[in-house]
């Protein structure tokens, strides 16, 4: 008895100190591979030419990495201590991180280790080809010069720009994707049908409809054709609009019809641009139908018992909708506007192929300025510049979704 | 299960209508018929438009006034795009393979490695599960943007660079899927597995002979959402394909718009190559598909 308890205790110290030491190998060949060093063919040509240029560049960042890893390590050897005893409970351990294995490796390699090389080198000056070099803050201070010096306003028009997408895109497709879950949660026969028809948009590539559009919107493209036909039944001449190449801000284009004007360099003062503006539509036309079909499935989890006593008690169809409908999708709203936040902020397969930034910046979004500066078709290669505009974007993107979380849960609680 | 659902959706408005006069109620089903078919018309035309532009002549495709159909119809354009080669291994069947290849692979192991997480997650306890649980969750907020630099130095110190690793590796596990998938696991019952271990199935027997079969559908979900994500992908493959011969169509697509210029109807046909299969699998999957979408809210 006294020997099989031994012999128990021996069997898991053995197996607790193989975890701790396999965790920490494991977790700092994954640091190494993607330890913030110069990059490049001849550098990546061999592993002993790998590891100088570590031992040249990433010292320090290992040793964080590692101090971790032992920390990390030393909680899973206690854990596999105190489980080896009980057959149950180990097996249940093992089976459970086996099972698991693929997703960590994986998650681990190309999410975690590559967010920790990201943050690095967001520090530093980073162009591949050398070492990163620390500048400390400086990318994060560059990436808001535009504040005080007029020629670096880029990202700060990016910024801009992508505001005023989210302010307008994401309330007009909600709103679209309501009315459309609506219009196919009725009774109706070829039901299937419509459904298939509506959410066409969603299931092709953005590349696809992008294209579909750029050749939409030129000057002799079907939007002006639809206009001037339109326009030309109440015998309105229309004038055709390069739709992607125009500048000219909405808000510029009221206060020219007031007689104002708006200087060149107040961009900011300019409003969305009527190239942004087409490309918002477009984006309109192929998310709305994505979030339809998140609304129609939460309407069809209605109980119907509420609408019947809502018109037991006389309430109109269109009470019905703002006192019963509306009310029990705000759950789903608050995933569909958090969602179209996300996704409107990080705007990027439109503007590279429809506009390239341009007219003068007005279709500019941050990342496309984190791909143009990562990977420098615009000039010199810029990585950790990119890293820290990056880095911004996603600050950004935390703070709206806690924001929207707080703002929309505090709307539901009347209910 | 679905029966109940359509009940439920047909009901309410089922109700009330029998209080209406049967007049006012073809006047509305014919409008209702009618917005229906116009909103339709809407979402649908850019596709019907596109399609009827890849058989225009070059001119006729930016003539201002735009004809709805072309004077001849041009099958030449599709033969064209085709065969179109722009040197280094770069043809277009070779990109639709590409594209197929990785849409494929992605979307099995997606499935395979998403069904061994949901697993262990939903059926196995042990310490660090919630944590690594909500280690998961929190990965699903990080950008895409902050990955994408990164990822594409790291390919480069791999010798991943145009390889189909590139995209195969990052892509061979997802947060979406695996949460989806054990929500779905979740809901299953337990009796079945509990008679297996009682008759002494190993945790794998389970996986395999129990588990799998049940999540069928809930796996054909995954495997059609991930396919039309890796499908529809456009910008990590531009970045870590930047051979002609490991194209694939959307980044083929971005390159023929520089090419062919005002070229449109042969850029409309290599549209057309991307969008068609990716809209037969939807008409033919289209019910997994809306699960899936409604379910996680996460499209690829």
């Amino acid at each position: 008895m006294q020997q099989v308890k031994e012999k128990s205790r021996r069997d898991s110290n053995v197996a607790a100190i193989v975890t701790f030491i396999g965790l920490v190998v494991l977790l700092m060949v994954i640091a190494l591979v993607n330890a913030p060093t110069q990059g490049g063919p001849r550098v990546m040509a061999s592993v002993s030419s790998y590891l100088a240029a570590v031992k040249a560049s990433a010292l320090p960042y290992l040793a964080v990495i590692a101090l971790a890893s032992i920390v990390l390590g030393g909680v899973a050897a206690r854990i596999v201590r105190r489980e080896w005893p009980d057959r149950r409970r180990r097996s249940a351990l093992i089976a459970g991180y086996a099972f698991m294995a693929p997703y960590l490796l994986i998650t681990l390699t190309f999410t975690v280790g590559v967010v920790l090389f990201a943050l690095y080198i967001s520090f530093t000056k980073y162009d591949i080809f050398t070492a990163p070099t620390w500048v400390g803050v400086q990318n994060y201070l560059k990436a808001f010069a535009g504040f005080t010096d007029p020629s670096q306003t880029l990202f700060l028009q990016s910024l801009y720009n992508v505001f005023w997408y989210a302010l307008i895109v994401v309330p007009l497709q909600t709103a679209a994707a309501i009315v459309l879950a609506i219009l196919l949660n009725a009774p109706m026969r070829l039901k299937q049908f419509f459904r298939t028809i509506f959410y066409a948009p969603s299931v092709t590539s953005s590349v696809v409809i992008t294209l579909i559009f750029i050749w939409f919107y030129l000057k002799t493209g079907y939007i002006n054709f639809f206009f001037s036909n339109v326009l030309g039944v109440f015998g309105i001449h229309w004038q055709a609009v390069a739709w992607l190449g125009d500048p000219r801000g909405l808000i510029e284009l009221i206060v020219n019809a007031f007689g104002g004007k708006i200087a060149y360099a107040q961009w900011y003062l300019k409003g969305p641009s009527i190239a942004w503006m087409a490309i918002m539509f477009q984006n309109i036309f192929t998310t709305a139908p994505t979030f339809m079909i998140m609304f129609l499935a939460a309407l069809q989890d209605v109980n119907p018992t509420l609408y019947e006593a809502a018109s037991i008690d006389g309430a109109s169809a269109w009470q019905r909708f703002w006192k019963i409908t509306l009310p029990l999708l705000r759950p789903i709203m608050l995933l569909v506007v958090t969602l179209g936040t996300i996704g409107t902020l990080q705007v990027f397969d439109q503007v590279y192929l429809a506009t390239a930034g341009g007219p003068l910046g007005t279709t500019e979004t941050p990342v496309y300025q984190v791909f143009v500066n990562a990977l420098g078709t615009g000039g010199q290669i810029q990585m950790g510049y990119a890293s820290a505009l990056a880095f911004i974007v996603a600050i950004i993107i935390f703070f709206f979704t806690f924001l929207q979380r707080r703002f929309i849960e505090r709307g539901t609680e009347v209910y | 299960m679905a029966a109940t659902v359509q009940e439920a959706a047909i009901q309410p408005h089922a109700l009330p209508k029998e209080h209406q006069r049967p007049a006012s109620s073809y006047v509305k089903q014919f409008v209702r018929y009618l917005i229906l078919s116009a909103v339709g018309l809407v979402l649908f035309i850019p596709f019907i438009l596109a399609a009827i532009g890849t058989f225009k002549t070059d001119s006729e495709i930016i003539v201002y006034p735009p004809a709805f159909f072309p004077a001849q119809w041009l099958v030449q354009n599709w033969v064209k795009v085709w065969t179109t080669d722009l040197g280094q291994g770069g043809t277009f069947p070779r990109w639709l393979f590409n594209t197929a290849f990785l849409a494929v692979s992605v979307a099995v192991l997606q499935s395979l490695f998403g069904s061994m997480a949901a697993f262990s997650f939903s059926r196995l306890k042990f310490p660090g599960r919630n944590a690594v649980f909500n280690f998961m969750l929190a990965t699903m907020m990080i950008p895409g943007a902050v990955t994408m630099i990164p990822a594409y130095v790291l390919m480069t110190k791999l010798h991943l660079l145009n390889t189909y690793w590139s995209l195969i590796l990052p892509g061979a596990v997802g947060a979406g899927s695996i949460f989806m998938l054990t929500q779905f696991f979740k809901a299953v019952p337990r009796d079945l597995e509990e008679a297996a271990v009682i008759d002494g199935a190993t945790y794998f027997q389970v996986y395999r002979n129990v588990i799998l079969p049940l999540a069928r559908p809930a796996l054909l979900t995954v495997f059609i959402l991930q396919f039309q994500g890796m499908w529809n992908a456009f910008l990590s493959p531009l970045l870590y394909l930047n051979s002609p011969s490991m194209w694939v169509l959307n980044v083929a697509l971005s390159i023929f718009q520089q090419t062919y210029k005002a070229a449109w109807n042969l850029i409309l046909v290599g549209a057309m190559f991307n969008a068609i299969p990716i809209l037969l699998l939807f008409f033919f999957f289209s019910k997994y598909y809306m699960e899936g979408v409604a379910y996680t809210g996460v499209k690829g």
